[in-house]
């Protein structure tokens, strides 16, 4: 099914010569536990693999100059690299067309990157989503803007979904639309021993953008969430109906039995219909 | 997991009752859907890839659920988003978040002191995709 290979089957540089496999097996992402003291965030990344649905453009690494022979143990990790003596200088993304088909042009962008700080992101977003309604509901103006992305990608994107609960929380009546992509992100790392060497690796990171919208959004569109207009108390319904068949429709809509008025609990989101749906 | 030496939160030993009624909520909804896939840190990456790969293919569901709860969200969007890859396209993916909430009980370090037991309610950021094959239209 997949080459299961934990680790990039050796190829040492993504001197991919072959730009687009069409990718028969998974490369499955080596787990970055690199054996020792690992950084609890590290997420399995994936390096530099080419899907071939993705049109990514061929995703090659540059190695600009060698540092060591050819066949360098490809220091794939963030962890590995600094250990090789290496800092990473720049990091830039490479920027993907917005997920979101026919998204307004005054929409709010938030980008959550790994660093940011949840309370600085929540206050400028809700000053601007509950600043008082644009007349036009347009929201271009500073006041009351009617939608709100946040995108994150990488260690981040726990980060940005709770952004987006947070908000959802203290704005009620949102609707979401959650997509997810890989994102191409190209690194710069400069050797800490100088010698100018350096070397440009490029990741394939997961990515998320969460669309948060005031106005109705299509709900065939997969990823839709329906705001939460009742909060669903689970241990509520679990402990008096075990049986689960007569509760809820949950897929998306508003409970039907809920009837507790909003608890401060809220528990689990509607989500994905997790009961069976039919 | 309780130490006794610090202040030992162990996540939902206590019956609390909202703990307790919400940890069981959720190892029971696996059981029920055979198609729900809870992603976690310990197992191994490839594992948990191939048991997705395996409900899809030979279990003949039409969509699978991958559930994933505040680190394993990477890892479990890093499952969907593989198994897309590994389709050619034929899979989409729907993601939806949520918040659970975790309770951990606190007890005191000394027994003898007379503090009691505190719970200490925090909230945490859960992913559920579903990956499924478009109907045919």
């Amino acid at each position: 099914m997949f080459t299961g290979c934990g680790v990039v089957s050796g190829q040492n540089q993504y001197l991919n010569r072959d730009a687009v496999r069409p990718h028969p097996g998974l490369e499955a992402s080596r787990p970055i536990q690199m054996g020792n003291g690992v950084t609890p965030g590290t997420c399995p990344v994936y390096q530099g693999q080419i899907y071939s649905n993705a049109g990514q453009s061929a995703v090659v690494n540059n190695v600009s100059s060698p540092l060591k022979t050819a066949p360098l143990p490809v220091p794939l990790s963030a962890l590995k690299l600094g250990q090789e003596g290496f800092k990473k200088v720049c990091r830039t993304e490479e920027d993907s067309p917005c997920p979101f088909p026919g998204l307004a042009s005054g929409v709010l962008e938030m980008r959550v990157k790994e660093g940011s700080k949840i309370r600085n992101l929540m206050g400028f977003a809700m000053a601007r989503m509950q600043g008082e309604k644009g007349v036009s509901g347009g929201g271009l103006s500073d006041g009351g803007l009617r939608q709100v992305v946040f995108t994150g990608s990488g260690r981040a994107v726990t980060k940005t979904i709770t952004c987006a609960e947070i908000m959802k929380r203290k704005v009620g009546c949102l609707h979401q639309l959650t997509k997810l992509r890989y994102k191409v992100v190209k690194e710069v790392w400069e050797s800490t021993e100088g010698g100018n060497s350096e070397m440009t690796v490029h990741r394939t990171v997961p990515s998320i953008s969460i669309l948060l919208s005031k106005d109705p959004l299509d709900p065939q569109e997969p990823g839709y969430q329906p705001p939460e207009t009742l909060s669903a108390l689970w241990e509520e319904r679990e402990g008096a109906e075990p049986a689960s068949h007569t509760t809820c429709k949950r897929p998306l809509g508003p409970l039907p039995h809920s009837s507790f008025p909003n608890c401060k609990r809220v528990c689990l989101g509607e989500g994905v219909s997790v009961l069976p749906p039919h | 997991m309780s130490s006794s030496h610090t202040d030992s939160s162990s996540p939902a030993v206590e019956m609390d009752p909202v703990e307790y009624t919400l940890r069981k909520r959720l190892p029971r909804k696996l059981p029920k859907r055979r198609n729900d896939v809870y992603v976690n840190m310990k197992t191994d990456f490839r594992a948990q890839l191939a048991r997705c790969q395996k409900l899809l293919e030979g279990g003949g569901h039409r969509e699978i659920c991958v559930h994933g709860l505040g680190l394993a969200i990477n890892r479990a969007i890093n499952i969907a988003l593989q198994l897309q890859a590994s389709s050619q396209g034929a899979l989409q993916l729907a993601a939806n978040t949520s918040t659970v909430e975790l309770v951990d009980d606190l007890e005191p370090e000394d027994p003898d002191e007379a503090g009691e037991p505190m719970t200490r309610t925090r909230n945490n950021s859960a992913i559920h995709i579903k990956v499924f094959y478009p109907d045919p239209q």
